[in-house]
């Protein structure tokens, strides 16, 4: 089994165009939640999204998604990315923009809609040689994605997988959550015992995955590692979490077993962490289960970038190889009057923290779980 | 040898079924027949009439191909994945749902349409009918072979994830409303693959991920997926 190495990263979120300004906003406990300019709100339970600047200016219609500008900010941030990669991409709803054009009779480039769209995109950007695939599997996606290109390393089916994931906020999207009464009333509270709901954010990430004979071929220098990978189904209901949290319970535990861990060797834990009632209660029960008397730091980046949903994963593992490397995990914005079981886990300010192992979950429609362990740069 | 395929089903306009008792198989254009919950279940399952057609087609296959490999009952949830593959995955949904926005600015956008936007969702739906908690996605897989998901979960099992996988694809055609784009028949089509066969009933046949990433059924390179599913048919009529 070869090591997986992870050698690059690129992230675009509310919060910057950069891995280093999306942390620096972190560490200072900024948001990037804003009014939504981009269509119109005042219908739904909700005024507010994470959106990431000049997409598209208001009444500014084109053809193309806006997904295509946001891989364009993307994709420009990363080191090359050798051509025999094998690519894997990750999106919930692509361009769905243009399926809103559609549907009001405007014109649109239809092929923007399309999930696989996204991995041709990518494939012609990066001039990649090997075939690909897109993965779907709600706000898991990422999660899933990188947990797939993890296992192609380390079984030697690929030296190399770049994983694309993102997702953009829409008014298809929005209108979607603020039906299910998902949305937050007020930029959302991870952990909070007052929180309503999620806010949605759009974002995207790159990550590249290597072996270890790949990097030493290619002179690289590591940033961190992907020990760990679980995923697994609640089967349960295919909008709420199992209340007994039984899918994220298997996932983490998948993931630790895999990376030869036990549970006091986990430094912090990355929690999907949306701000729903329902999904915290969930993830704080399966903490609770998986890691008993061990108090395990938790934080949720929600409140600074919103729920990214397919790119939640990937953008999350990139800000967990930033955690390790510093020795520091970012304040839950948002967060202060703590939902029980979260009190003494979840900070409203940057914690330090010791240790080289970071897990790091998420959760979706569909009843899907995942979980990844990272581990810091050098440690073997 | 990395799995055995133990059961089959599908759901195309030529009709619906499974592998142990049809002859022939094939996915043609054209209208796909009315599923109901009795239809699928043997009795009535009032949830299956509230999901979208994607949803239904996609689990119905997936019921036909468990109950064909002896796997549809479960006294407990088992670790059992599962890969679909798809074109344009739920986009009639996603349609509809946008079709309940627009005209009241989204004051009358439809929860029960959103709730089956994600192309995903129908493996859910049959993680809770059939107790299967093992790893789930939906892959995009544009290919006339449509191999992808056999593909993804010969990996998955290979790599020891789990020992069984329930596999295929579903799709309902291009949207009317695209005007262009690849044709790509309604339907759908799932395969239960296994390591070690649980039930008592025969195999249809092993399958084996060759070097070169293509796929061997019984030793010979498959080209398609429908060709790998009516040689599995031949093959049990000449058991």
């Amino acid at each position: 089994m070869s090591q997986v190495l992870i050698t690059d990263v690129a992230a675009v979120t509310a919060l910057g165009d950069d891995i280093e300004q999306l942390w620096e906003g972190l560490m200072a406990g900024e948001t990037g939640i804003k009014p939504v300019r981009h269509f119109p709100v005042e219908n739904y339970i909700s005024k507010y999204a994470a959106c990431i600047e000049d997409l598209t200016l208001p009444g500014n219609l084109t053809e193309n998604s806006r997904i295509r500008i946001l891989l364009d900010r993307l994709l420009e941030k990363m080191f090359p990315v050798p051509a025999d990669s094998f690519l894997i991409t990750a999106t919930t709803k692509a361009g769905i923009d243009n399926l809103e054009q559609l549907c009001r009779g405007n014109r649109t480039d239809t092929q923007d809609i399309l999930l696989s769209t996204i991995l041709d995109i990518v494939s012609q950007k990066l001039k990649l040689t090997a075939k690909g695939i897109n993965i779907n599997a709600a706000c898991a996606s990422s999660t899933i994605a990188i947990s797939q290109g993890a296992a192609m390393i380390s079984s030697g089916r690929a030296n190399s997988v770049i994983v694309c994931c993102i997702d953009i906020i829409t008014e298809f999207i929005f209108s979607g959550f603020s039906s299910l009464k998902a949305l937050s009333p007020f930029p959302c509270r991870p952990f909070d015992r007052t929180r309503l709901g999620l806010t949605p954010g759009e974002g995207a990430a790159a990550i590249l995955l290597m072996s270890e004979d790949r990097v030493k071929k290619d002179n690289l220098s590591p940033l961190g590692r992907v020990l760990g990978w679980g995923v697994s189904n609640d089967a349960t209901h295919i909008t709420a979490p199992a209340q007994d949290a039984c899918g994220l319970i298997r996932a983490v535990r998948q993931a630790l077993k895999r990376a030869n861990l036990k549970e006091p060797n986990i430094a912090a834990i990355n929690a999907h962490d949306t701000g729903t009632v329902y999904n915290d209660l969930m993830e704080l029960t399966a903490f609770k289960q998986v890691f008993e008397e061990h108090k395990v730091p938790v934080y949720s980046v929600k409140g600074s970038i919103g729920h990214t949903m397919g790119a939640a994963g990937g953008i999350e593992v990139a800000l967990g190889l930033k955690a390790l490397s510093t020795g520091v995990i970012p304040s839950t914005v948002g967060f202060s009057d703590p939902e029980d079981g979260a009190k003494g886990l979840v900070s409203s300010k940057p914690i330090q923290i010791s240790g080289d192992y970071l897990l790091t979950t998420n959760s979706g429609f569909g009843g899907i779980n995942a979980a990844i362990v990272l581990a810091r740069k050098g440690v073997q | 040898m990395i799995a055995s395929i133990t059961g089959i089903g599908w759901v195309t306009a030529a009709g619906m079924g499974c592998g142990r008792k049809s002859d022939s198989f094939s996915m043609p254009a054209g209208n796909l027949p009315k599923i109901t919950g009795t239809v699928v279940f043997g009795k009535p399952y009032k949830h299956f009439g509230r999901m979208d057609e994607y949803s239904r087609v996609g689990l119905a296959a997936i019921a036909f191909a468990l109950k064909d490999a002896g796997l549809e009952k479960c006294k407990k949830k088992r670790n059992i994945g599962i890969i679909a593959s798809t074109v344009y995955g739920c986009l009639h949904t996603d349609i509809d749902f946008f079709n309940t926005v627009i005209p009241d600015g989204g004051l009358m956008a439809s929860p029960n349409l959103f709730a089956y936007t994600l192309p995903n969702c129908f493996l859910g739906e049959a993680a809770i009918h059939f107790g299967l908690t093992g790893e789930g996605f939906v892959v995009n897989d544009p290919s006339h072979a449509r191999l992808t998901s056999l593909q993804t979960a010969l990996d998955i099992i290979s790599w020891g994830e789990t020992k069984k996988m329930v596999c295929g694809v579903c799709d309902l055609g291009r949207p009317l409303i695209f005007g262009q784009g690849k044709k790509v028949p309604p339907g759908s089509l799932f395969l239960v693959i296994e390591k070690s066969p649980e039930s008592n009933l025969s195999t249809y046949g092993e399958l084996n991920l060759d070097k070169d990433d293509s796929i061997s059924f019984n030793k010979t390179k498959i080209a398609d997926l429908t060709s790998l599913v009516n040689e599995c048919i031949v093959n049990k009529n000449r058991k």
